[in-house]
């Protein structure tokens, strides 16, 4: 059953956007951990996940050691594809990361960029229309892991941890005594505030890319599903009628997501630096004490 | 905005599904624990490989070639401070030796007149000397010409008169002749 097929009989174009299980296991631990009462061991999301993950892994270390040469410059300056990775990393080390993160920018800038890039590779894997054809061979893979709540939840607990890991590490009581920014006896209703604060930073790092994946997928989706609905309404010549418009938009809606791909893997990174260096930079608060003081 | 738009649309369409607790392929929130743990997995493994191979030779080439152009600013600067003060150093010492040059000069002409001057001076007097002694020469030269002519004449005057007194005389004789003819030549020759 071809994707259009498909696409047809379910009648809804979440359907060609969601997981798709292939392999689970019972286990019930209840909502929100296994609403379904089983465990995900392998699904068409996890498996294009993986490749992000491989192709990273494998592909990325080989690109970025191309240099002009082995001197002592010639080892310095980049060539080739590394100097498209290179100039992105360098981009987010001083645009992005250094703003926030001040002089702890190198302490954390691997997490930022592994972020960045494997948020990048699964969006833009995302794109390729393997799902559509996957169907053919009598399987389901292909997918975007980033339109999956579970996926961007599990990288802004993440972002989450390493803000009060390293809140507490290097800040110690300077960050607990973030989560109370007045007089103590306003504690009992500051310190909730930030807490629930700290909780929507990170409930809006993971819907905003969930939300902006899953949308460009399902808008692609049922522009497709406005083919067969014609088809099947219409005839053949009503569906091919309406095939023109519809596919030069989503043409055109695939550009856009090219874009959103880089974009959201962008916003991720940038509010994840920018939250982490929420937590760990402090001296601002204490020149401004300093200020007051004198 | 239209994204956002569009999704709540569809969440919108396929909330009463998801209300009627079909949640199987039309649940956009599907997914549970497993996905999470495998997307921890996965996201720290790369994590940790890229952060060896990837990350670490790209921080480490970015920080070097940073404090690279950082010490060739550094050094461009301190080297054009350098040359800018040598410069100054080089312009001083060459004014310098302009005075100095134009001082020795001054020094040598005034030192070239002197000793012309000196020159001049010690030739007039050598010259004036050499007139001097010629002078001098001259006028013993003359003196002693005189002197013989006064002693020639006196002697051939006796001569004459010896002849035309015929008379010898003795050299007493002779003498005061002589003696009395060249005063008398002398008080003529006054005359």
């Amino acid at each position: 059953m071809g994707f259009g097929q498909s696409l047809l009989a379910s009648g809804s174009p979440v359907d060609h956007v969601v997981q798709h299980q292939l392999w689970t296991m019972p286990l019930d631990l209840g909502f929100p951990f296994t609403p379904k009462g089983e465990i995900t061991l392998l699904s068409d999301q996890l498996v294009m996940m993986m490749v992000a993950g491989f192709l990273l892994v494998v592909v990325l270390p080989g690109l970025i050691r191309k240099r002009r040469g082995s001197d002592e410059i010639g080892c310095l300056v980049p060539s080739g594809f590394a100097n498209f990775i290179e100039s992105i990393c360098q981009y987010l080390r001083k645009e992005v990361a250094e703003p926030s993160l001040q002089e702890h920018t190198d302490r954390f800038i691997k997490y930022i960029w592994s972020v960045f890039f494997f948020v990048l590779t699964i969006n833009l894997l995302g794109l390729l229309p393997i799902a559509a054809i996957s169907p053919f061979f009598g399987t389901h893979i292909g997918g975007t892991s980033t339109g999956n709540i579970y996926v961007t939840t599990t990288l802004a607990l993440l972002t989450m941890f390493m803000m009060v890991a390293n809140g507490l590490r290097l800040g110690g009581m300077h960050y607990i005594a973030h989560f109370c920014p007045g007089p103590l006896w306003l504690a009992p209703l500051l310190v909730p505030v930030e807490l629930i604060g700290l909780a929507a930073k990170i409930f809006a790092l993971a819907v905003r890319l969930f939300a902006n994946m899953m949308a460009g997928h399902i808008l692609l989706a049922v522009l497709v599903g406005f083919i067969l609905t014609a088809g099947t309404a219409m005839g053949t010549g009503g569906g091919l009628a309406i095939a023109v418009p519809v596919i030069l938009a989503s043409v055109a809606i695939t550009m856009l997501e090219i874009f959103v791909a880089f974009l959201q893997a962008f916003i991720f990174t940038f509010l994840t630096a920018l939250f982490l260096g929420m937590s760990v930079v402090f001296h601002h608060d204490d020149h401004g004490a300093e200020a007051h003081g004198h | 905005m239209t994204k956002t738009l569009v999704t709540a649309l569809v969440l919108g369409m396929t909330a009463p599904v998801l209300a009627s607790g079909d949640g199987g392929g039309s649940n956009p929130f599907a997914g549970d624990i497993g996905n999470a743990l495998w997307t921890l997995i996965i996201f720290v493994l790369v994590l940790v490989v890229l952060g060896k191979f990837a990350w670490g030779p790209i921080l480490d080439a970015l920080q070097k070639r940073e404090q690279f152009i950082h010490d060739s600013l550094s050094e461009a600067k301190s080297a054009r401070e350098s040359a800018e003060a040598a410069m100054s150093e080089h312009t001083a010492q060459l004014e310098k030796a302009k005075a100095e040059a134009t001082a020795i000069v001054e020094e040598g002409r005034r030192d070239a007149e002197v000793v012309r001057a000196k020159i001049e001076q010690d030739a007039k007097a050598e010259a004036d000397k050499l007139i001097e002694r010629a002078r001098r020469e001259i006028s013993l030269a003359t003196e002693a010409a005189v002197g013989e002519i006064y002693s020639l004449s006196g002697k051939l005057a006796t001569d004459v008169a010896s002849r035309v007194i015929g008379k010898e005389l003795t050299g007493a004789d002779h003498e005061r002749l002589l003696g009395e003819a060249i005063n008398d030549f002398k008080a003529v020759q006054r005359n």
